[in-house]
């Protein structure tokens, strides 16, 4: 059952479909993930922005004498911003940094002094505000506190560092975790990170650095988004399922529909039988592969219906033919014995059965003859030899027979060399001089000629007898079959003569063709190919007529 | 009993009607389906035996052209055919007895026997009427148990006469069915044989009527 074609097909269906659903899946997971990372970082800009104006307002000069917090004027004071940037990065930890900020991480200690050669934090250090004792940002405005007053899991906070490292500011709600000493940023551009650690939070996070020559971190846990993110992940994965499901199932279904037609034909082939070979596949689409493949086969079927019907019918015109002597011997011989006799009585009986016996050896003759030829061809000597004797001793063969139906017999032959077996041909010439004979009226005629024609030799006898219809001129090759039924049975003929001299001229590669007129005769033309010169005579047989040929 | 027999084979009418002949029946013979059909039709046979290939009509269409025109003549194929479609096509075309060839023709004769015996409307093989017993399977007569011996003519014409008996058996009719067309019809031919049969069987068993025919009391 696995090993079948469907089961194979839904295999593959599922494993494409579920290859195609996971990457689309991944996608558009990863896609949302990207997207709502940017939604948190667009919030946590907004909120930085709002941070900065509101350090703005509070330290309206900014620090190191610099007119504001736009990139604009730090650009046009390139070096300098460079000299605060390195020391940004290259913070320092310091006695008095390490004890304001105890949350210093191991980044920071990592971090160490030689980074930045250049730029002793002194010397970028500003003049004004970057100690914390000394940063007073002043009141908030209450909507700016609210903004870090939400709920525990979108809450947001910031973090303010000095120039020099020192954490100046940060807001109630900053988590309890380690911050980065700032280390990073190429000023203006805004550094996000994502932080987690196995057992706590995840927290997404901007740093812009060098703002007034602070660096300004502002964040957010991001647990409400994992979940959120986790959950449309599930119903993504649940909709794949379902998808996956549908998909396997209508694909089975399609699969089983487009099998069906498969099955039916299965059912209806074994179904055909050599006892009821007159079904057919019901072929609905005949443009469809599967409508192709029920025309063929019903066109096969018709062929082995037609062989068997033919075969049966010869097989029943042969037991019939076979049949007919058989009672004849068995009627006499009963009717011989069932009372005392004369003995002219029995030996008219005993003559009746020789009769018989002989026409079923005869019948018994050509039926092996026949189904010699129909198993294969038999193996014909190949001699050369000339058909003008082979005329003649024919002739002479039927003469007593056409003397005693004062019949004439005019041989006019031509030599004509073919290549064949001398005892088969000589069986059709005989066959059809006979047939002329028997068929033809009292008195009559028979013609019998041969010439050449090209590469052809032509051998025709012409009868003066009442000549055949034109429909049934078609079957008289046919096995068994008989013009006129009682003028064959009078003669004792079984009516395979004529396909006998079909199958054996056919085997000497050659063709037999009848023509007739009724009230005038029939004529019986043998085609067969010339025996070229130059291959020498191999055959006994021809030599010696050749020999005989030559002396006369 | 007149038979006619139609079939294509020379030898097998000859022997066939030879030996039906022997049996006392009276047999006319045709070779081919048309002859066979005109005497089919234009005699009142007792039996038919027709052969299936005939030449010029073939054994179905003699035989549903006799049922066509109301002949209940009871036939029986013969045919090299054995099939059983070949049996059921012959018996549905309305003939009542099939023999295959090549057949025994005591097979035959005793076949015919049981097709006019049931045509007639006595399927019993044996006639007893008084103190006679006419035994048609092994065509004996035995008066009070002792039998007779009759020739084939007078066995035929007694059991003709048993078969109809009750009704009266006219002379013409006595003469199509037990002569052939090749005997000569000698008009005082059945007196003949009556007489015979009364001097072996007994005087009371056949009463004459005269001017029309003969009648077995039932």
């Amino acid at each position: 059952m696995f090993k079948s074609l469907r089961w194979r097909l839904q295999v593959w269906h599922a494993i494409v479909l579920l290859t195609v659903l996971t990457s689309f899946g991944g996608i558009v997971h990863s896609l949302h993930w990207q997207t709502r990372l940017q939604q948190v970082d667009a919030e946590l800009d907004r909120t930085a922005g709002l941070v900065m104006s509101q350090l703005r307002r509070l330290l309206p000069r900014p620090p190191g004498g610099r007119p504001g917090g736009s990139r604009r004027p730090r650009r046009a004071d390139e070096t300098n911003s460079e000299t605060t940037f390195e020391a940004d990065t290259g913070a320092r930890p310091d006695a008095n940094i390490a004890a304001v900020t105890p949350r210093s991480d191991s980044t920071r200690n990592e971090s160490s002094p030689e980074n930045s050669p250049l730029s002793p934090p002194e010397q970028a250090v500003p003049p004004g505000p970057p100690r914390r004792d000394r940063f007073d940002p002043g009141p908030l405005p209450e909507e700016f506190k609210q903004l870090f007053h939400g709920d525990e899991e979108s809450r947001l906070y910031f973090v303010i560092w000095g120039g020099n490292g020192v954490q100046l500011e940060q807001s109630d709600s900053a988590p309890e975790i380690t911050y980065p000493n700032l280390h990073i940023g190429r000023e203006g551009f805004p550094i996000r990170v994502v932080r987690s650690r196995p057992g706590e939070k995840t927290y997404r996070e901007v740093i812009h650095a060098g703002m007034f020559d602070l660096n300004i971190l502002v964040g957010r846990s991001l647990e409400n988004d994992l979940a959120a993110h986790h959950r449309s992940g599930l119903l993504l994965g649940g909709a794949g399922l379902v998808i996956l499901a549908a998909g396997v199932l209508g694909g089975g279904w399609l699969s089983s529909r487009a099998i069906l037609p498969i099955a039916e034909m299965t059912v209806t082939a074994e179904s055909i039988s050599a006892l009821d070979l007159s079904k057919r596949i019901n072929v609905k689409e005949t443009d469809s592969e599967l409508g192709k493949l029920a025309t063929v086969l019903n066109q096969t079927f018709d062929r082995l219906q037609s062989a068997f019907e033919r075969q049966s019918q010869f097989t029943a015109d042969a037991s019939h033919e076979l049949r007919t002597p058989l009672s004849v011997i068995s009627t006499h011989t009963e009717l011989a014995l069932s009372r005392p006799r004369s003995n002219e009585d029995y030996r008219a009986a005993i003559e009746t059965c020789r009769r018989a016996s002989q026409r079923m050896r005869s019948l018994i003759d050509s039926l092996l003859l026949l189904a010699r030829f129909d198993s294969g061809a038999p193996s014909f000597k190949q001699d050369r030899f000339d058909l003008k004797p082979l005329l003649a001793d024919c002739a002479e063969l039927v003469e007593p027979l056409a003397t005693e139906r004062h019949i004439q017999i005019e041989c006019q032959p031509d030599s004509c060399f073919v290549r064949g077996d001398w005892d088969r041909l000589s069986q059709v010439v005989t066959n059809l001089l006979t047939n002329a004979i028997r068929y033809n009226v009292q008195g009559g005629h028979v013609r019998v000629t041969t010439r050449m024609d090209g590469e052809t030799a032509i051998l025709s006898v012409t009868d003066t007898g009442v000549g055949i219809a034109a429909d049934q001129l078609t079957r008289i090759f046919d096995r068994f079959y008989q013009v006129d039924k009682a003028r064959s049975r009078a003669e004792g003929s079984s009516g395979l003569g004529l396909s006998i001299c079909k199958t054996i001229v056919e085997a000497h590669g050659g063709t037999i063709v009848a023509t007739s007129e009724v009230g005038v005769g029939t004529t019986l033309e043998v085609r067969l190919p010339l025996a070229t010169e130059s291959v020498p005579a191999m055959g006994t047989k021809s030599n010696e007529i050749d020999k005989e040929l030559l002396l006369k | 009993m007149r038979v006619l027999v139609v079939e294509d084979e020379p030898d097998v009418i000859r022997a066939v009607a030879m030996y039906l002949r022997e049996e006392g029946y009276s047999v006319d013979t045709a070779d081919n389906g048309e002859d066979g059909l005109f005497k089919g039709v234009s005699w009142d046979y007792d039996a038919i035996l027709l052969d299936v290939m005939l030449p010029r009509r073939d054994g179905w269409s003699v035989l549903s052209e006799l049922r066509r025109q109301n002949k209940t003549t009871p036939v029986l194929m013969l045919t090299a055919r054995d099939t059983v479609k070949d049996r059921v096509r012959g018996l549905d075309t309305g003939a009542d007895d099939y023999l295959i060839k090549p057949f025994e023709l005591s097979e035959l004769a005793a076949r015919l026997r049981a097709l006019i015996r049931r045509s007639a409307g006595k399927s019993q093989p044996v006639i007893e009427i008084g103190n006679v017993t006419i035994d048609m399977t092994s065509r004996t007569v035995s008066v009070d148990g002792a039998a007779v011996a009759l020739t084939a003519k007078e066995y035929c014409l007694l059991e003709f006469l048993a078969i109809h008996r009750g009704e009266l058996v006219t002379r013409t009719k006595i003469y199509d069915h037990l002569f052939d067309e090749y005997d000569a019809s000698l008009s005082n031919l059945v007196d003949v044989y009556v007489s015979n049969i009364r001097r072996k069987v007994g005087r009371e068993l056949i009463t004459t009527r005269r001017g029309m025919g003969y009648i077995i009391d039932s």
